[in-house]
Formats: structure tokens, sequence, C-alpha cells
């Protein structure tokens, strides 16, 4: 039998009118705590808490399937390159306030707005977004039939005016900062309300969730274990020219130390993207111990690290403390990060990028340049990213290859991001719980979840 | 053909051997006949079983039977009159309908006893006129295991002659309600009652011929759902034809008449109506509520004063219970019982005063409807395959009488009219154990002898 056999019969399980669906119950979760309910897909706990609250345009299902709650028509026209999206009658938002085709307009041009790679892509296509009564017309610069699965990125959601107000099944209700987060069924969802009263959103570890990310394979008794398809890749980055290389290897080398004293937590990643994919393996040969810790030992370092690594904080502090330098370690927030570019007091910095297994090399070593290159961003750069649209469509896997391998040399050459390591997800449900779907962005969607009553 | 010719000789010469009596049936015939001779010389006697007592390992179930084989002996003897005023047998016991008991002369009291290998009824006749006891009888009979299970077996009736699927149609999903009323020449149209439009068809031979549609304007609030349901009424009021529909993902059901040719909305009330129904000789609208997006009523029924489509009177409102499924039953226009599935799917019965009856202990599917004050039918609480119950409410109880398969899941049941039968109609969304799954069909059902 094949999955989405499977899948079918597991939502008529849930769907069936003589022995209805309960409304009602709460599922626990556990993930990272937000610091404002802003939209960010930073990391893979965001990518999950906001999908809850954010509802995106569309939604591509792991088979490749496009779905939508909001629109109630979509159709892409080659002749006049445009695409028309529909929105549902009478939608509102968690709040009650109507939600709109304006609204569309406007979340669609606050994601072109934003500083991300899918929105580059896709400012690079549109022309025009215009509003005529229910109907959100995208024009573009050239015929694109793919213009649909661009929009189903987790970034592309559907934004109110007022930031009380939310799209998503769930709206915040209850925030007890550093304990939980109470998410309330939002009644108006588009997708239909769901089953679930409430999801209670865990920071601590008092009690084992109903949902919760770990490790592949830690095997956990009631639990179902789903791959979740996402890994995220830990960076260490210089934003500014004038750090010496030594200072940046013994850094490097002492991280790296700090894997090997947890006792290798995190896959060690030799790579930009993961080393299953990449043709280039990158070596940076580390120091001796005596060796780095003479580099460092003069240096007064501040080490500021992406608030999403907070789970490293515990050990990192800890293993720095014990091996004596004078390095101290600064929690930022992600949003927060783009205003600190500019001051030169930011050198060193901890940085991760959420990567979806089945997205192309050539687009996830785009992102690592355009993303992560930060203020060092340069026409050496623009005309490498250029090359690599060309190759794109040479149908040459070789000539690809190539091109990511000088990007990949090129950035490690420039010396202002280093890998070092790579976590994977598994995503474990509790078996009471049925019918949860897991997306292609190895999110977990509790639309139709509701308690096994059986 | 010699083989044949043998049996029907050996069949003629010993024909109790080829049609042989039950134990339980013979012991019902002796009980019957006791009470027919007792009244043989009597005219038109007022007779009633009033208590049915059952002390053997036997079923509700069974008992029901015994009940009907007995009832059915006793009905049409010209020298006295049986009432039938059984509304249900649970727990051991019969619940009599007594508010007519001061009309009869003579009343019945049963017990089934089972003693060691051996069964009995007990029966002592009651005069009403005398206040004493008149007769007393009691037989014994040999019933067997496997009598005893055949007597336990959930069937009544056969379907062919009772409620059979009459016809069948493939519908559009999200299909809510259906309704009938007669059209200007008197025949009849069926409403298909969607989210956003009531289609109206007539009947053409077996099948349906769509004749117009009444787009539905909903306003905010409104509440997407992951299932639609809703109930669509028909009746006519100020010489004019007006509907009423509400549904699970709007918190008003709105009011519109025909005229000029179209449908106009002219008021919007807050509850989903059900039925108009006479209370102290003024129409009321009477229904229910939602939980807004959900799958379940809200714990009241509602009363609205009717008298104008366009105008919206004070709701009075009774404390019930959650529930998947209600209807009404009616008589003439006056309400006879509510009957209820809750959210735990047990069946509850709640008289014309909102009173309740003992709710019953085993679980029932999602859906009911009741037909007048005659007929309930209730979907089984199943997966993916259903099974529809029909029962006799005729004396404000149920009595399971007959039972149909249904392929897939029911979604609604409907009292309707299909060709002049009155009976239900039965919405089910094929489960994925047949072959075209996802596909929704509605199904009549009636009894064709009427």
């Amino acid at each position: 039998m094949n999955k989405r056999k499977l899948l079918t019969q597991l939502l008529a399980l849930c769907l069936v009118f003589a022995i209805k669906p309960y409304y009602g119950g709460e599922i626990s979760i556990k993930l990272n705590e937000p610091t404002s309910f802003t939209l960010n897909t930073a990391n893979y706990s965001n990518l999950i808490l906001f999908s809850l609250i954010y509802e995106n345009f569309f939604y591509m299902q792991k088979d490749g399937a496009i779905t939508t709650h909001v629109f109630k028509d979509y159709r892409y026209d080659p002749g006049s390159r445009t695409l028309v999206l529909t929105i549902k009658d009478n939608l509102s938002f968690s709040s009650g306030k109507p939600l709109a085709a304006k609204n569309i307009q406007m979340s669609l041009k606050v994601f072109l707005g934003a500083n991300l790679f899918a929105a580059s892509k896709l400012n690079r296509i549109i022309k025009n977004i215009r509003v005529e009564g229910a109907q959100t017309i995208i024009e573009l610069l050239n015929d694109y039939p793919d213009i649909v699965a661009m929009l189903t990125v987790p970034e592309l959601a559907v934004l109110a005016e007022s930031e009380q107000s939310f799209s998503g099944p769930f709206y915040p209700e209850e925030w007890e900062k550093g304990k939980y987060l109470i998410l309330k069924a939002n009644p108006f969802y588009a997708g239909g309300r769901t089953f679930l009263d409430a999801v209670r959103v865990m920071f601590s570890d008092d009690a084992l969730p109903d949902v919760f990310l770990s490790s592949p394979k830690s095997v956990k008794e009631n639990y179902r274990e789903f791959d979740s398809g996402i890994y995220q890749n830990i960076y260490l980055c210089f934003l500014q020219g004038d750090v010496g290389q030594n200072t940046k290897i013994a850094l490097y080398t002492l991280l790296k130390k700090f894997n090997e004293a947890s006792g290798f937590k995190y896959r060690e990643l030799r790579t930009l993207t993961s080393d299953e994919e990449s043709p280039v393996s990158i070596q940076i040969k580390t120091f001796s111990p005596q060796k780095t810790a003479s580099i460092l030992k003069s240096s007064d370092i501040t080490l500021y690290i992406l608030a999403s690594l907070s789970y490293l904080e515990k050990d990192l502090t800890a293993f720095l403390k014990n091996s004596n330098l004078k390095i101290e370690t600064l929690f930022i927030d992600d949003s927060q990060m783009m205003n600190f570019l500019n001051s030169s007091a930011i050198k060193y910095v901890l940085i991760d990028k959420i990567f979806q297994s089945k997205i192309p090399i050539e687009e996830k070593i785009s992102r690592i340049l355009k993303e992560s290159s930060f203020n060092q961003f340069n026409v050496k750069y623009l005309r490498m990213l250029g090359e690599l649209d060309e190759v794109k469509y040479s149908n040459s896997q070789d000539l690809l290859m190539e091109q990511i391998a000088r990007i990949s040399e090129a950035i490690i050459n420039d010396g202002f991001i280093f890998p070092l390591f790579q976590k994977n997800y598994s995503l474990y449900i509790r078996k009471d719980w049925q019918a949860t779907e897991i997306d292609y962005y190895g999110r977990p969607l509790f639309q139709k979840a509701s308690k096994n009553s059986d | 053909m010699k083989k044949i010719r043998l049996l029907l000789l050996f069949l003629f010469l010993y024909p109790g051997i080829g049609f042989p009596q039950s134990n339980a049936e013979a012991l019902v015939q002796e009980a019957a006949d006791h009470v027919r001779a007792f009244f043989k010389n009597q005219a038109e006697a007022r007779v009633a079983i009033v208590q049915f007592e059952n002390d053997s390992e036997l079923s509700d179930l069974a008992m029901q039977k015994i009940y009907q084989l007995l009832t059915a002996r006793l009905e049409g003897d010209p020298n006295f009159k049986m009432f039938d005023l059984l509304v249900n047998f649970v727990n051991g016991r019969g619940e009599f309908n007594l508010s007519q008991a001061q009309e009869l002369d003579y009343l019945l009291y049963l017990k089934f006893i089972q003693n060691k290998n051996k069964t009995g009824l007990g029966i002592i006749l009651f005069s009403r006129w005398q206040d004493k006891l008149v007769s007393l009888k009691y037989i014994e009979k040999n019933l067997s295991q496997g009598e005893m299970d055949l007597l336990d077996v959930k069937n009544f009736a056969f379907p062919e002659l009772g409620f059979s699927k009459l016809t069948e149609f493939e519908i559009k999903k999200n299909l809510m309600d259906v309704q009938s009323v007669s059209g200007a020449d008197g025949q009849l149209e069926y409403y298909f009652y969607y989210p956003d439009e009531i289609v109206i068809y007539r009947a053409k031979g077996e099948r349906l011929e769509k004749q117009s549609a009444c787009k539905l304007n909903w306003t905010r609030p409104f509440y997407p759902v992951l299932n639609y349901q809703g109930k669509l009424l028909l009746f006519t009021a100020r010489g004019g034809l007006t509907l009423t529909a509400g549904g699970n993902f709007s918190s008003y059901a709105q009011v519109l008449t025909f005229s000029e040719n179209q449908w106009q909305e002219t008021a919007k009330i807050g509850f989903v109506p059900f039925k108009l129904l006479v209370f102290n000789g003024s129409p009321y609208l009477v229904g229910a509520r939602y939980d807004e997006g959900k799958n379940f009523f809200r714990d009241k029924i509602y009363f609205m004063p009717f008298s104008d489509p366009a105008v919206v009177s004070e709701i009075v409102e009774k404390k019930s219970f959650p529930a998947y499924a209600i209807d009404f039953s009616t008589r003439e226009g006056q309400l006879q019982g509510v009957h209820l599935i809750d959210r735990d799917y047990r069946y509850h019965l709640l008289t014309g005063d909102l009173a309740e009856k003992s709710p019953e202990a085993e679980r029932r599917g999602a859906s009911l409807a009741a037909s007048d004050d005659q007929w309930l039918a209730v979907s089984d609480y199943s997966r993916q395959t259903d099974q529809i119950f029909f029962y006799d409410i005729t004396a404000g109880g149920q009595r399971p009488v007959y039972s149909g398969k249904i392929r897939g899941e029911i979604q609604f049941i409907s009292a309707g009219v299909w060709q002049a039968v009155k009976g239900f109609w039965v919405c089910s969304r094929l489960s994925q154990a047949d072959d075209e799954y996802g596909r929704s069909v509605i199904q009549f059902w009636g009894k064709r002898n009427e």
C-alpha cells in the first residue's frame, strides 16, 4: 500500500460521519520560545510555531501536491502571463476583521520586501500586483508556469494590518514567559475550524509533550517518528574583514572541540550544504589545543549567537568557562541580526540555516551566498550567482556541479563563513493523536488532528 | 424432479414436519388464545398491555419480538379492541404510554420467566371497572438455545416488505439537507440544500431534473468548517412559500420568501429552524443552534413565535443536551417528542414538554430523523460501513422494526417524500472500502406498500 493511500485512509477515519470526529482537547508541543509574534521562520522551531498562527498562501504536501485554504480558485494564464488568485468569500482574521484580497496583496508585498532568497527569486519574476474585487492579480515579466509552486514557501503567509490578528488555525491566547504559550483555535480559520481547541507550546522540560523534535531514531514508546526532511546547518561567520586568519581558525578549532567535548552531539559538517550532496569537501586544518589557547588568550572575543541556537547556550557557556578563555557569548534575536550588521563591533557570529533536504543544492548554495555573506556581498558573488542561473538551464549536471564547487571554494577562501555542524530532526507525535500531516517543509499540520476516541 | 415430487408428497402427508411452529411462537399463541377465549362473549372491550417484565436471560430486543408476536395475534379480534401502548423496552421492563389508560376497560400484565430449562409467560388480566383481577394464566415451554439466539437477533422485519431503498442519486459534495414541497401545479419539487445554493429539482420518472437554483449569500461572521452541516425548512406563510436555511458555518439562519418569481431574504434568525409547530394555537419556529464551525448542536432548543417571514420575534430557549443530531416528531403540527443523539452517541427522547425519558445505554450513530409521529430513522454506531434502523414511534417511544445496510457512511438523514411515498432521505459518503471513494450519494428509503 502506498503512502498516499495510507494517508487517505487515515484521513477517512477522521472524517467519517457515522462516528463523528471529536471537537475538543489540547495538544502539547515542545518548541523554542519566540521573542515576538512577528513572522519569523528562520529556524525549524519557528517554522512550526508560526505555521500555527499564520496561514500560508499555499501548502506543498510531501508528494508535491499543492493545496490552499485561502483561495477558492487560482489559475495561471500563460498568454497574459498573469496569476489570478480568487479569495474565498467572507474570510476573517482571528479577531473577526475581514480578510480580503487587499490583505493578500499587502502580504505578498511584505514578503517580496524581505531579505529572503525565495523573495528575491520572486522579485525577479513579478512585474505588478493589483487587486480587482476578490481577485489578486499577479502580472509576471516572463512566462513562468511554476509560479504557484514558488508561492508555497513557508515565509509567504497571510498577514493582517494589526499585529493582534492572525490568519492561522490558532491564535495566541496566553503567554507565560519561559514556561508555555497557549494557542486557541481560530474560529474563523480559512481551512475550517480545527478539531483541537488549543495547542500548548511548551518551552521547558517539565513534562513530556505530545509532539516534539529530537534526533532521528530516538526510540520513544507510544510515539510515532516522522522524518521531517529538515536539517539545520550551523556556521561560524566573520562579519568584518579585519579578523586575522589565525583567530578565525583558532575559534573554529575551539568550536569543533566543543562538539567533541559534548560527545559529538552534532554531526560534523564538511560542506556548505550537506556532505551527501556537495561536490566539494571542505577541509579546514585545525590548530593544536595549545596553539588555539595561545591565540585566543590575547583576543577579546564576543561571540554573537542567533537565538535560534539557544539550545547551545548551556553546554557552550560551561565549555568556554572551563577553557579559561576570555570569550563572551551574546544571544541575539534573528530579526535583530540585520540591525547589527553595520556595527563594526560585531565580528564573530554563530548562525544557522534551515534546509529541506529535497531542495536542489544550487538553491541552497545560492541562499548561503545571498543570505550569509551579509555586508561582504559583492559584484563577484553577483556574477557567480548569474553564472549559476545560466548553468542551471544548460541541463548539464557536470557544469552545475563545477559551478557549485567554484562558489563553495570562493566562499571558503574569502573566509567569512566556516561550516561547523549539522543537526537532523525527526518529529515525534504521541500515538493517541491521529491525522496529523507533515508537509513538504517538515511542518506538522494540526488542522485535522484529533484525539483517537477508540 | 423425482426428488421434488417425493418431498412434496412427504410434506402433504406430514405438514407439521414441513412447517413446525417454534416453541416461542407456541408460547405466544397459547397466551393469545387464552386472552381471546376470555373476551369471547364480550363486545368492544378496550384492552392494552400496560406492564411487561422480563426475568429471563433473553434480551430487551427479544422481549420486543415477543410483544409484537402477541399483539399481532390480539389485534383485529372482533370481540375486543387492542391498544398498543408500548413506548420502549429497556433494562428488562416495558415502558408504556399510560396517558390513555383511563380509556381502557381491561389491563394486561405480562411477565416472562425462566425456570431451569423452561421459559414461561405469565398473564394477568385486570378489570378496571371491577377493580379486580379477572384472569391469571401461566404457560411454560422449552425454548432451545438456538431459538433464544434467534429471538435476540437484531432483525425485526424483512426490509423488502418494510423500508427499502426506493431510489439513489449521485450528488455533488457538501449536500446538507433535502426537503420537498408541492409546486404551483401540484407536482412535488425537491430542494437540495448546499452551503452556497439550494437546487430545486422535479422528478422525471426515476431521475431528477433541475428546475432552478437559489443562490445563498452569507455574510460575516462566517465560520469556515471542515464538514458542512445544515437544515432546510420549507413552509407556507402568508400565502407564500417560505424557507429557512441554517448551518454550522453561520451564527444565523436565513429566512427567504418566494415572491415575484424569485427568492428574497426577509430576515435572519439566531438559530437553525427545524420545524414550524403549533403551541397553544400559535405557530412557532423550533430548532437548535450549532456550535459555530463544529459538528454538533449546543445544549438548547429554541422556540420563536412566527407570524411574518420578515419579523424576528423574541426567542425562548429550553435546556436539552449537546447533540450530534436532533429531530422533532409531530402530530398534526404539535410537538410529540424531541429525539437526539448526544456527543457520547446515546439516544435521548424528550417528551413534548422537554422532559427526558430514560436514556439508552446502547450507542447509536450520529444521524437521525423523525417522520411525523410514525417513524424514527437512526444511523449505526460504526465506522466505514453503516446501517439505518427504523423505529416505530407511533406510541411516543421507539420500537425497532426494520433495518437496512448503507454503503459508506451516513452524513445525514432527513424525513421526506419521494413520489408520494413517505420515508427518509439518507445521504452517505462512500468509504475507502468502496471503489468510488469520496463520492456522495443520496438514497430514499420508504415503504413500497404505502
